[in-house]
């Protein structure tokens, strides 16, 4: 999923200070995961909205904001609603945002269209409700066949391919001693799995043109363009 | 010249480091050296070469081709110490064809202190390429080749330096690396602080096959409490108890004497298993020669 956190409702409010009557729309996927912008929490924003004298015209989480056609199906019955908003608010990704704005540009409509979280990236849950963390970057150039199944990538904070830096202690990363070093956690599996020796082989610079922005993916022919 | 002609001839190297400072070196404020320049002369005739820091710690400073070539104009060998962490791979293989164009003859190849260490915390990491790389790229450059394989108008010569902890667990996951950068292309290498002749011992009895040269490398403690920040604050190094209590024992005006007795003490036990040593002496260069004259 797209991990977000709540943005401030002190910069949330001021993103919004010139605009009276606003809309809240949310995301049923990610952003519900992350209790950021799902059903509920559209409902206390809207609740807030109005604390500060807003006129809040209505306020859904269509089931994946970052579907045109999803995002489409929920707004095509507040139209008109939609119509009279002087601002959105959206409580998604920045994926969400943009897909929000897209399709209200596509009614031919000119709405502001605003952000009430910050995306911090590709999170996996580990604990529903608690916590979630971060192991891939989409680098577009899966390596993990060659390092047990663990990501240096995302895990080593300074992407080593190569093995560790030398600033471990303890088994742990000398950037944050709460995590455990990618590359002891790497050693260790392959240890498991007999495979040391594969650890020894040069892992050439990463192609970084593959994640050149912003990508295109044709579904239709599953590549990235 | 080239750290691997002394190592070729059987000479003990020693190598002291200075960090550049955080400011140019454009007008010499009515003669007065900055910092690394006064280091750099304490240990004047001392010394073999000097390695010249890279934006240590992650602390934006001067840099260090910058500081290697002020310091090869006043007649020292500087060490040029590259890191992975601000330079894109074009970057580093450009400053690798700056430094030997401008007279540099070595260059240190690590991977660099994390960004958030720094005081440019919320800087853009790069670590595009990582040192093993950043050593089989600089070879090639030496070869005639980019990383991409163009032809050179003229190649590098450099003598190519590495790093390797002693001290790091599992050892063998750090000597894989090692291996690794031997086969990428490092000559040399300089060791991160060690305070254990046993560590260093545990080390050499699986590096000595591998047939290239170590210099052992410490750092001056210069307190009980620097030791005691080193052991909560510095990943990678231990200092044991005895040195910590030993600095403590001696008033301050005593300690850079205890602190030569101590690493005269270290050096001599380890001397025999290292092909040189590597002192970063963090502004205690002073001291530099006494334990050279003691110990070499």
């Amino acid at each position: 999923m797209i991990g977000t956190t709540p943005k401030p409702f002190e910069e949330i409010s001021r993103a919004l200070e010139n605009y009276e009557k606003v809309a809240v729309i949310g995301c049923d996927g990610c952003a519900k995961v992350c209790m950021t912008g799902g059903s509920d929490q559209v409902v206390e924003m809207a609740e807030k909205l109005k604390e500060k004298g807003k006129t809040v015209l209505f306020a859904l989480s269509p089931e994946r904001t970052c579907y045109v056609g999803k995002t489409k199906t929920a707004l095509d019955p507040h139209l008109d609603k939609l119509k009279s908003a002087d601002a959105v608010l959206v409580l998604g990704c920045g994926g969400a945002v943009q897909i929000t704005r897209k399709v209200i540009e596509d009614y031919d409509l000119t709405i502001p269209v605003k952000v009430g979280l910050d995306s911090v990236g590709h999170m996996d849950t580990l604990i529903m409700g608690e916590l979630a963390i971060e192991q891939c970057q989409e680098c577009g150039e899966c390596i993990l066949n060659e390092t047990g199944g663990i990501c240096p990538v995302t895990k080593c904070a300074k992407s080593l391919l190569n093995g560790p830096c030398g600033g471990a202690q303890d088994g742990k990363c000398e950037v944050d001693s709460e995590r455990y070093c990618a590359w002891i956690l790497i050693y260790n599996r392959m240890a498991a799995l007999g495979e040391l020796d594969k650890l020894r082989r040069f892992m050439a610079p990463k192609d970084y043109s593959k994640m050149a922005k912003p990508r295109r993916l044709n579904i239709k022919e599953r590549r990235v363009e | 010249m080239k750290l691997t002609e002394l190592f070729d001839k059987g000479e003990f190297v020693i190598t002291s480091e200075v960090g550049p400072v955080k400011g140019c070196l454009r007008s010499n404020e009515g003669g007065k050296l900055p910092q690394c320049a006064q280091e750099a002369e304490m240990v004047r005739g001392h010394i073999h070469a000097i390695n010249v820091t890279d934006n240590q710690s992650a602390v934006m400073r001067l840099g260090s081709l910058a500081a290697s070539v002020r310091l090869k104009e006043r007649g020292f060998e500087p060490i040029y110490q590259m890191t992975c962490r601000d330079r894109n791979r074009i970057a580093l293989q450009s400053d690798l064809l700056g430094a030997c164009s401008l007279g540099i003859d070595n260059v240190l190849c690590l991977t660099g202190d994390y960004t958030s260490l720094g005081d440019h915390k919320s800087a853009k990491s790069v670590f595009d390429i990582d040192s093993v790389q950043l050593l089989k790229i600089a070879k090639g450059l030496n070869e005639g080749r980019d990383m991409m394989g163009n032809a050179l108008t003229q190649s590098t010569n450099l003598a190519l330096g590495a790093v390797v902890n002693p001290n790091f667990e599992p050892l063998d996951l750090q000597l894989l690396k090692m291996e690794k950068k031997i086969e990428a292309g490092a000559e040399f290498f300089q060791t991160q602080a060690v305070y254990d002749p046993a560590v260093f011992e545990r080390m050499t009895k699986k590096t000595d096959k591998f047939g290239v040269p170590i210099q052992y490398g410490i750092v001056i403690v210069k307190s009980p409490q620097m030791g005691k920040f080193m052991n909560e604050n510095v990943s990678g190094v231990n200092v044991p108890d005895w040195i910590i209590k030993e600095m403590g024992s001696v008033s301050k005006e005593d300690r850079k004497k205890k602190a030569v007795e101590i690493t005269i003490r270290l050096i001599r036990e380890i001397k025999p298993m290292a092909q040189g040593i590597h002192f970063m002496p963090l502004g205690w260069s002073d001291i530099v020669p006494d334990i050279v004259k003691a110990t070499v």
